[in-house]
């Protein structure tokens, strides 16, 4: 199981250990990680898993599809570079190592 | 399963006092009876906010589909009521009607138009209901826009949406709303054959051009309006006219409002926490499970109450208090997990971008008309039935 860092709002850092096929915002929810809220259970319709992750450390990263571009413009923390919606990062082997930042605010 | 698994427990519900006041039951419910069997409903009522979340969050355990439904029979087999990727597949070719980017780039502009036109019409009469004057045609001229009827008469809209709601509440079996749901049913069907062949989405993104460019089946296309008309039409409508009440009862709150435009957003949130326009959807049980202590078992149905879940003490402090200083936090009014409202961001657009900020800027010294005073009713759909306004003219 590959594993994986959050860094939550205070700046605690929590790795956890993922089983393959799960998403990033499955993952905190299952693990009481507190940073996202996912609303819509991953249906990419909420904005409510706002997370940051490092695409050019992590190019095993999916694409930003048109979807998860458009709920991005509607994240409660201001979009970065970085952003991406927790519900659509299905969890590999390649993604061992990630490291996850979890934004101020996601309502 | 906890050992302490009670035995369900019977309620009797006073339906006609729950529709004039539901939050002293909700609120009896919640702490003494939290998933209550009510045998007149032959459904369990669900109150708390984390039994719902849990619910929602179980889909296997939890359905949405059923068959037995008045909606089922109303308006067909929509997505509301199908699951896992039956559901996903139709909600992924409305998406870009309803997405932000869709509310932003799209409708923002055609809205601004409807609710500048409404406000021309009504701004030298000095008085006005805004239920009906207000609130009904914004929300059933935006629905024209968005679905891609636009060959229908805002008020047959208003009218099919109302006619359609009802007949899904009729337990009792009344003949005339379910000839009226009927009609309304018919008059959609014929409302999109006319115009599904014209609609191309490389031209528009209304949900009749990207459900033809999607190749989705004519019956779920009829089914999937007909779902976003009903919830399309008096939900934006009752949040419309539930929070200029609000903002209007709540003389200090409109003030910080009219000061700090980010706090429109924050009104409507609070608002339709406070009286959730849609406050009850349903689920049935499809496996044996325990939820608050009660045993259910297949085939079970469950009333989901979002309207007390969204005043549920362990979750909101003085929850029956309208307040949009609140901290901010997740409500149910959208419900949540995959039938997380697909309008959610159309409808904000439309009440808390457009609809109400528009209204308090063009008509000064709005106040509430003291002679005839704002009704509330329901309790599955809430909300207020008229909204008697005077000023300045």
């Amino acid at each position: 199981m590959p594993k994986i860092a959050f860094i939550t709002r205070s700046g605690e850092t929590r790795a956890v250990d993922v089983a393959l096929g799960t998403s990033v915002m499955q993952t905190t929810v299952d693990n009481d990680v507190p940073g996202m809220v996912g609303e819509c259970a991953g249906s990419a319709m909420c904005a409510t898993c706002h997370c940051l992750a490092d695409a050019q450390a992590f190019p095993a990263l999916p694409p930003i599809d048109e979807n998860e571009d458009a709920m991005l413009d509607a994240t409660a923390s201001e979009r970065t570079a970085q952003s991406r919606l927790g519900c659509q990062l299905i969890v590999t082997e390649d993604l061992e190592g990630l490291i996850v930042q979890l934004p101020d605010r996601q309502i | 399963m906890p050992a302490e698994a009670q035995e369900m427990t019977a309620e009797t519900v006073d339906f006609e006092k729950m529709w004039h006041d539901p939050y002293p039951l909700f609120k009896h419910l919640r702490a003494n009876n939290p998933v209550a069997w009510v045998p007149q409903a032959n459904h369990f009522m669900v109150t708390r906010f984390d039994d719902i979340v849990h619910v929602e969050r179980n889909q296997d355990i939890f359905r949405s589909l059923e068959p037995r439904s008045l909606v089922h029979k109303v308006m067909g087999h929509s997505f509301m009521r199908k699951d896992g990727d039956a559901q996903l597949a139709e909600r992924k070719i409305v998406f870009p009607s309803f997405s932000p980017a869709a509310a932003k780039k799209i409708w923002a502009e055609k809205f601004r138009l409807i609710a500048t036109d409404l406000l021309d019409q009504i701004e030298g009469k000095g008085k006005a209901d805004l239920f009906v004057d207000y609130a009904t045609p914004m929300a059933a001229r935006c629905l024209c826009e968005v679905t891609g009827l636009t060959n229908v008469d805002w008020r047959d809209i208003a009218r099919w949406s109302q006619a359609m709601m009802d007949a899904v509440q009729n337990y009792a079996g009344d003949a005339e709303i379910a000839r009226l749901g009927r009609e309304a049913s018919d008059g959609i069907d014929a409302a999109i054959d006319e115009m599904i062949g014209a609609r191309r989405a490389d031209e528009d993104k209304s949900l009749l051009a990207m459900m033809a460019a999607g190749g989705m089946p004519l019956d779920s296309v009829r089914a999937n309006l007909k779902v976003i008309i009903g919830g399309g039409q008096n939900e934006p409508r009752d949040a419309n006219a539930g929070l200029i009440w609000a903002l209007l009862s709540n003389p200090d709150q409109l003030a910080a409002v009219r000061a700090d435009d980010a706090l429109w957003m924050r009104g409507f949130e609070e608002y339709v926490r406070w009286i959730s326009p849609i406050g009850m959807y349903p689920r049935t049980v499809d496996k044996p499970a325990e939820l608050g202590g009660v045993m259910l078992q297949p085939d079970d149905r469950l009333f989901l109450l979002v309207g007390s879940a969204n005043r549920d003490e362990a979750k909101f402090e003085q929850a029956d208090i309208f307040d949009l200083h609140r901290e901010k936090k997740q409500h149910l009014a959208f419900g949540s997990g995959p039938h997380f409202c697909a309008g959610a961001w159309v409808a904000r657009m439309q009440v808390a971008n457009i609809a109400v900020p528009m209204l308090f800027a063009r008509l000064k010294g709005l106040t509430l008309d003291e002679d005839d005073p704002v009704r509330c009713g329901g309790w599955a759909f809430r909300g207020v039935l008229n909204l008697p306004v005077r000023w300045d003219h």
